[in-house]
């Protein structure tokens, strides 16, 4: 094809286009940084900027948090989904689910867990309007999804929900609007938006994402929308809180009850349950032996936890290859508690089928013979095996135990996982063939038989008792004398030679100590340590002190002994332990003979007694040894100014840098001693040369700031523990650290109350909270608390409070308290209306710092808020110092100068002695203190005054009471019951009365009577005539007697003139047209009164009747729209609260 | 107020401090039966009575409930409250007795301890008051317990009429620091007190040179402290002792010491304490033996994260410690060699995973 010529382009030079095309270039000038816009114009305002900037800087950062979880496989996110009912949250979770497995689930009960990506999965779960299942989603939650019927707006559950969320640690919440296709109006739907949009921000924080889902199509929200969520989803990043940081935790998605069927029948299912629970562990390290609380039940102890197989791996490069193009498959889900397949739940497992080549649940679809078949096989769960293994069979009705196999120690390792059980069930029956076989090898394995008889069950759970339970009862019927004999072996550990044997079979292969395996006994050590004893070598005799090379040949030895399983897995006392290595050597030595050693342990206390001691008798004997020169030289390696071929000689190989010790401890060939020093010198160098580096290379690695510092300090932290604890095999690591964060789990829990069992429903959430060592403990604890500005009553001291505080949900009677100038904690009656006080009750100890939030009643039949106080602990004490006033009075019976008696105030001269140095008061403010007790009436005192007090004075001391808290803990046992909304703790005591319809008791004392005062009698003041006389006059009492006799002046007769008679008469006459004038007009008055009041009247009815109208009509929008949800949703059966 | 399931049953009189301790800090009640009942003189002894004594007044809400013939001892822990306490030691044993449980709890109070104790300062049978102030407190200093901590030395007394009188002054922490103490490092000073009191000031002279004269030779940098107290101070009677340490460069210390004996020359005492300094430096480890419960029982309390520390071989103290920690706290260690490629070493690493022990006592204001 030749090349087709085309004319050359010529852009125009003049014209619109051109113009057009150059003020574009000059825009393009303007594009990117531009220096000078934003140079400071003055240096003040530069500093201030820069300023401004590092301030900006430090908010930014937080306080540097450690995540204990692990990286590589974490556990599933939970994404919580809250609202009110009929808000459409089950409609969110299956478009979600659906989204991300291309399922569409019927009913949705219990967590979902999804994969979402290379190395995330989600767990998803629907949180129903209870308070309680509030309040435990609330705790485990790591994103919210709120919902939020966009055409009713925010309801008070909401609200009660966000208080909840902030007393446990804020998780993440992103909102979702949903029903704003039911706003028709666009200008009613963008106001709407924009005030929810605006609440919702003061709610959580300016800029919370809020999504907006238009309608249902199909059952689902629109694709494109969930998309847009899942994005949000999964590009979220979550912060550690401090409190799951702390603990592990544990979200049930499947329950089991293993309790025996014949002990259920028998109590008639009243006796408690053995439950398993299943989920993937979140938080911290679960340790064995550790308790755990299940909110709703209570504190239960584990009787086992087993690592089982990961029920919804992440995709690794191995499934990944396996792909099959059908897209289906790739798409794992784990949901046992939601039916799915059409299979109803029982307490069994029930998984979701996963659609292949038959689709279940369309039951009306005809089925061919084949088909059933298949599905049948679908629905059993558990192999025949594991049945048997739970149905824990009795060989007698009367029989204590069930039957139980102990797996043979060879079996232990392979038989951990139970994913593969199913599979390798013929290989079982060959083991179990075995076992009878050998059965005193298998027995003579004391370890599990006696006191590590729970790593046993971790080990080999249930899943492998079933067919070996009959044999082992035959046999432990059979021989129980040979039963006694191995107790024996273990107990004194004689070596003998069948143990030896049983364990060189085995685990453990000659010399492959790495840390702990676990399975092999002491034993077969032993005999190790026995043969190095053979081959003592020659090198020993080059040494000039023989001490020296006891030292030695000590040390020889030990490296040898495995110090972990010495110490944790045989039952030899410490003492066995040291001396049984010192009989060795003088054994070798042939020093010692039997006797020798037999005389070290003394028999009776007539001897000196063992006593407790941090040190030893220095015995100069022993140290003789350090006589000897070389001994001393040998020493000089581990000085400062011994050179290190002097270390070699003693082995004390000092290590330079032991900040990467893992190196250290890694493998280097022992064999080659020039490598070895080789590697030792390279690392030198190599620690040298970083030292450098760090000196002059790189100047702005060495000035990091705290922050990072910190972080970098964490990091390096979470590497060590990864590391340390890499090379050990599974069991010993879940001996020293527990099970890890991440790991599905199953947890056995003893003595759960059949309730649990018996009203067990799925949409309630079932948690599984690790409590800390402390928390098991109760005690006083001491809180700060807010009464919640909505709650509408004030909070009364010794009323009954729920909290909510750690895992658990309690109720308890707080006593409010505030600090009275430091000095004291003075009770409160009630709590203050904007302030925060002390609150003091008894319940299960929390850690200092934990906040907790309170209500008055769980029931959602209340109307108002719920949420009633919020607050932080404080203090956790075995006592409680409160204080009340109290105020003792008294009255003087006899009065001296500044000196009186006071009666009445104290009941006992002893009472009196306790109160000495007392201060006292009277009511008019004189101060004075108690003196000593009077010996008469019983309980006067002296007490002296700052001034003379009068007899009517009242005296009183104000003392202080100190109160203690009611010991009441009542758990919120809201799990065990049917109706689980409807738990009822304490009631009040009026609320009681109000109850069974009883009338308040009356106090006699306390009924009000009136006032009685009797007048006040005082006698006339007589002055003695001696005094009277000796009076001046002025002082002189003057003393008139009363005239009986009438005076002139009263007995004289009056007669008027006639004007003054004229007066009187006028202004008599005027007054009383006065008079007549004022009480016409009153009524004047009154009538117009009538008149306005008619009228008022009149008004007020016609107002009152446009009120009505109003709110019929009201009323019937109402009515009709309840009537339109109720009709598309079966979900909203209850009355909305508004807000 | 423990629960039924949670109690700590133990038997024999041994290990009795440590066992206390371990209830109290993991608030597991205990029950110590079979406390020598064999013996001629059954029951608790008057120093262990008084250390009860002791640990009920530094904590709020303890019970401790003993048995009519004293064999058998049931304590429920309360908090540790801290706060000024006195105590008077009983003659049977030394401060060092009572000092070691105390300072395991002190960190953890509620409010910061101001102990003093009376009594004998330094016997043979416990660490001296000495070797507390200079190698166990600066242990702590490792675990970030170190503002403020001090041991007072008031007056001395020595056994058997004692009259010594020691303030231990310790601050609260909210957590431990986790441990991670591998490297021994070399030594680079030895220090020392030689203490005399009631005796001729000179020997405390003498166990100096006495010591230096096997000493000097591996190191120039040793400052042994003569240390004379003298009249009310000296306590009621006579004796004299030597405590020594070396510290390495990484801070790695071992300490010995060794009190006069009737009949023994001091340079025979001094000569006692380097020796046994001189085996303890040959154990080897980070720690030395005297401090592998303390170190362990902080590992254990760590943050939950892992901790290492390097020691010699364990004592049947620590052995049997070792096993009570796993009872009440459920704490595993790892214990291996120090140095596989080394067959001659006897030096193991100690590691585990703490509990994640918060002061729960601590009061927030």
């Amino acid at each position: 094809m030749d090349q087709q010529s085309n004319k050359a382009h010529r852009p125009a030079n003049s014209g619109a286009k051109a113009e057009k095309k150059s003020k574009a270039k000059g825009k393009e000038k303007q594009h990117g940084f531009n220096e000078k816009a934003f140079a400071p114009k003055s240096g003040r305002r530069a500093d201030r900027q820069g300023r401004r900037n590092v301030e900006r800087d430090q908010t930014r950062l937080h306080v540097p948090l450690v995540n204990r979880t692990p990286d590589d496989q974490p556990p599933p996110v939970i994404v919580a989904i809250v609202g009110p009912p009929g808000v459409g949250k089950t409609t969110l979770l299956k478009s979600l689910v659906r989204r991300y497995t291309k399922q569409t689930l019927n009913e949705v009960k219990g967590p979902v867990t999804v994969v979402s990506g290379k190395k995330k999965r989600i767990t998803f779960i629907e949180c129903n309007s209870d308070l309680n299942s509030m309040i435990d989603i609330g705790k485990i939650a790591d994103l919210v999804l709120l919902m939020i019927d966009g055409s009713y707006g925010f309801e008070m559950e909401t609200f009660e929900f966000l208080n909840i969320l902030q007393s446990h640690g804020f998780p993440k919440v992103i909102g979702v609007l949903t029903h704003l296709d039911l706003i028709k109006k666009a200008a009613t739907l963008r106001a709407t938006k924009k005030a929810l949009k605006k609440r919702f921000w003061t709610e959580i924080y300016q800029g919370a994402k809020l999504f907006y889902l238009s309608g249902v199509m199909n059952g689902r929200y629109p694709d494109t929308e969930i998309l847009n969520l899942s994005r949000f989803i999964s590009v979220m990043k979550f912060r550690p809180l401090v409190f799951r940081n702390s603990h592990p935790y544990l979200l049930a998605d499947r329950l089991e009850d293993l309790t025996p069927r014949e002990q259920v029948r028998t109590s008639k299912g009243k006796c408690d349950r053995t439950v398993t629970v299943y989920g993937y562990l979140r938080g911290t390290n679960l340790r064995l032996g550790t308790k755990v609380h299940i909110p709703g039940v209570g504190d239960l102890s584990m009787k086992s936890v087993t690592a089982l197989g990961d029920p919804c791996p992440l995709p690794d490069a191995d499934s990944e290859k396996r792909r099959k193009l059908s897209e289906k498959k790739k798409l794992l889900i784990h949901a046992p508690m939601s039916d799915v397949g059409g299979v109803v739940y029982d307490k069994d497992a029930v998984y979701i089928n996963v659609p292949g080549s038959f689709t279940r649940g369309a039951a009306d679809v005809p089925q061919g013979e084949g088909e059933q078949m298949v599905m049948d096989l679908q629905d059993v769960k558990t192999t025949i095996e594991d049945q048997v293994a739970q149905s824990q069979i009795r060989l007698f009705g009367s029989s204590s135990r069930p039957l139980s196999v102990q797996a043979g120690p060879s079996r232990l390792p392979d038989d951990s996982d139970d994913s593969d059980d199913g599979s390798d069930s013929e290989e079982d029956s060959e083991d179990g063939s075995r076992s009878d076989s050998d059965v005193d090898e298998d027995a003579s394995d004391g370890f599990s038989d006696e006191d590590d008889s729970d790593m046993e069950d971790d080990g080999a759970g249930p899943s492998d008792r079933g067919r070996l339970s009959m044999r082992s009862v035959h046999r432990s019927m059979g021989d129980l004398p040979s039963h006694a004999r191995q107790r024996q072996e273990v107990d004194y550990a004689d070596s003998d030679s069948d143990l030896g044997d049983d364990n060189d079979d085995g685990v453990l292969v000659g010399g492959q100590e790495e840390g702990a395996d676990l399975p092999d006994s002491y034993e077969s050590d032993e005999q190790m340590v026995d043969d190095s004893d053979e081959e003592v070598p020659k090198w020993k005799s080059d040494l000039a002190a023989k001490a020296h090379a006891s030292f030695t040949q000590d040390s020889r030895r030990n490296r040898r002994r495995d110090w972990t399983k010495l110490i944790y897995m045989t039952s030899l006392s410490p003492d066995e332990i040291l001396l049984d290595k010192q009989t060795r050597i003088a054994d070798a030595g042939g020093g010692m003979g039997d006797e020798d050693f037999f005389t070290v342990i003394k028999k009776s206390g007539e001897e000196v007694e063992e006593i407790d001691t941090s040190k030893d008798t220095l015995s100069p004997d022993h140290l003789k040894v350090w006589e000897d020169e070389e001994l001393l030289d040998s020493l000089r390696g581990l000085f400062i100014t011994g050179s290190s071929a002097e270390a070699a000689i003693t082995g004390e190989d000092d290590q330079v840098e032991g900040s990467d010790a893992e190196e250290a401890d890694g493998e280097v060939d022992a064999d080659d001693p020039q490598a070895t020093r080789a590697a030792a010198l390279a690392k030198k160098k190599e620690a040298l040369k970083r030292k450098f580096d760090e000196q002059y290379d790189d100047p702005e690695s060495a000035k990091v700031d705290f922050y990072e510092e910190q972080k970098d300090q964490m990091a390096r932290q979470l590497e060590l523990n990864r590391a340390e604890f890499e090379g050990i095999d599974p069991e010993a690591r879940v001996l020293v650290e527990g099970y890890r964060p991440g790991t599905y789990v199953r947890i056995e829990l003893e003595n759960v109350p059949c309730e649990l069992v018996e009203n067990f429903d799925p949409s309630y959430p079932i948690i599984v909270g690790g409590l800390l060592a402390s928390e098991e403990r109760f005690g006083y604890l001491q809180v700060r608390i807010k009464r919640h500005r909505w709650y509408t009553k004030t909070l009364k001291t010794n009323d009954p409070l729920i909290f909510s505080l750690g895992w658990r949900r309690f109720q308890t009677i707080p006593i409010y308290s505030l600090d009275d100038h430091s000095i004291r904690m003075r009770m409160l009656k009630y709590t203050p209306e904007h302030m925060h006080c002390y609150a003091t009750f008894y319940g299960p100890i929390s850690l200092p710092n934990t906040g907790f939030c309170a209500l008055n009643t769980l029931s959602s039949e209340v109307a108002g808020f719920r949420v009633s106080a919020t607050g932080v602990v404080l203090d956790i004490d075995r006592s409680a110092k409160i204080v009340k006033k109290l105020k003792l009075t008294g009255v003087p019976y006899k009065i001296f100068k500044n000196t009186a008696f006071i009666k009445n105030m104290f009941n006992s001269a002893l009472e009196v002695a306790k109160f000495e140095g007392a201060n006292i008061r009277t009511v008019s403010g004189i101060r004075g203190q108690v003196k000593k007790a009077l010996a008469k009436p019983d309980g006067a005192f002296r007490a002296t005054f700052e001034d003379k007090i009068l007899m009517s004075d009242i005296v009183f001391l104000r003392a202080w009471y100190s109160i203690q808290p009611r010991k009441f803990y009542n758990p919120v046992t809201s799990l065990l019951l049917s109706q689980k909304g409807h738990w009822t703790g304490m009631r009040l005591t009026g609320q009681v009365r109000r109850e069974e319809g009883l009338k308040t008791p009356t106090n006699v004392n306390s009924t009000y009577k009136p006032v009685e005062r009797p007048a006040r009698r005082f006698n006339t003041l007589k002055v003695p005539k001696k005094l009277q006389a000796a009076l001046p006059y002025a002082s002189k009492s003057k003393l008139v007697k009363q005239q009986h006799r009438q005076t002139y002046l009263q007995k004289r007769a009056v007669m008027l003139e006639p004007e003054e008679k004229k007066a009187i008469a006028l202004l008599q006459q005027i007054r009383a047209l006065r008079k007549d004038q004022v009480a016409r007009r009153k009524e004047k008055q009154e009538q117009r009164r009538v008149t306005h009041r008619q009228k008022v009247e009149k008004e007020e009815a016609k107002k009152g009747e446009k009120e009505k109208e109003k709110r019929k009509q009201h009323m019937r929008a109402a009515g009709m729209k309840a009537r339109q949800e109720s009709g598309e949703d079966g979900g909203r059966e209850r009355k909305r609260r508004r807000t | 107020m423990a629960q039924p399931g949670n109690v700590l049953n133990f038997s024999g009189h041994l290990h009795l401090r440590s066992r206390l301790v371990l209830s109290i800090l993991s608030g597991k009640a205990v029950k110590i039966d079979h406390i020598r009942s064999e013996d001629k003189n059954p029951g608790l002894r008057d120093y262990e009575v008084s250390l009860l004594r002791l640990l009920e007044r530094i904590t709020n809400g303890t019970v401790i409930e003993i048995s009519v013939t004293g064999t058998a001892l049931l304590l429920k822990p309360g908090v540790i409250a801290g706060g000024p306490v006195t105590h008077d030691c009983p003659l049977s044993r030394s401060i060092g007795y009572f000092l070691e449980p105390v300072i395991m709890l002190a960190p953890f109070s509620k409010r910061p301890l101001q102990l003093t104790l009376r009594g004998i300062t330094s016997d043979d049978r416990d660490l001296s008051v000495d070797l507390i102030r200079t190698v166990t407190l600066p242990q702590l200093q490792a675990f970030g317990v170190s503002d403020g901590l001090e041991l007072r030395i008031r007056k001395r007394g020595s056994p058997p009429l004692g009259g010594g009188e020691v303030q231990l002054i310790c601050p609260i922490v909210k957590e431990l620091k986790t441990l991670n103490f591998v490297e021994r490092g070399k030594i680079k000073r030895i220090r020392g007190i030689s203490h005399a009191v009631r005796v001729n000031p000179q020997f405390s002279n003498r166990m100096i040179e006495a010591a230096r004269s096997v000493l000097n030779r591996y190191i120039p940098d040793i400052y042994l402290y003569s240390d004379v107290y003298k009249g009310e101070d000296s306590g009621k009677s006579p004796g004299y002792g030597l405590s020594i340490l070396s510290e390495s460069t990484t801070g790695a210390m071992h300490c010995a010491e060794a009190l006069s004996q009737p009949g023994v020359a001091p340079e025979d005492i001094a000569l006692l304490a380097t020796r046994a300094l001189l085996q303890e430096v040959q154990r080897g480890g980070c720690v030395d033996s005297h401090h592998q419960t303390l170190v362990l029982l902080f590992m254990v309390l760590g943050s939950e994260d892992v901790g290492r520390c390097r020691m010699g071989e364990p004592t049947a103290r620590t052995i049997q410690f070792l096993r009570d920690v796993k009872m009440a706290f459920g704490t595993t260690f790892k214990i291996v060699p120090a140095e596989k490629s080394d067959p001659a070493s006897t030096e193991l690493v100690y590691s585990c995973y703490g509990v994640g022990y918060v002061n729960a006592n601590r009061t927030l204001s």
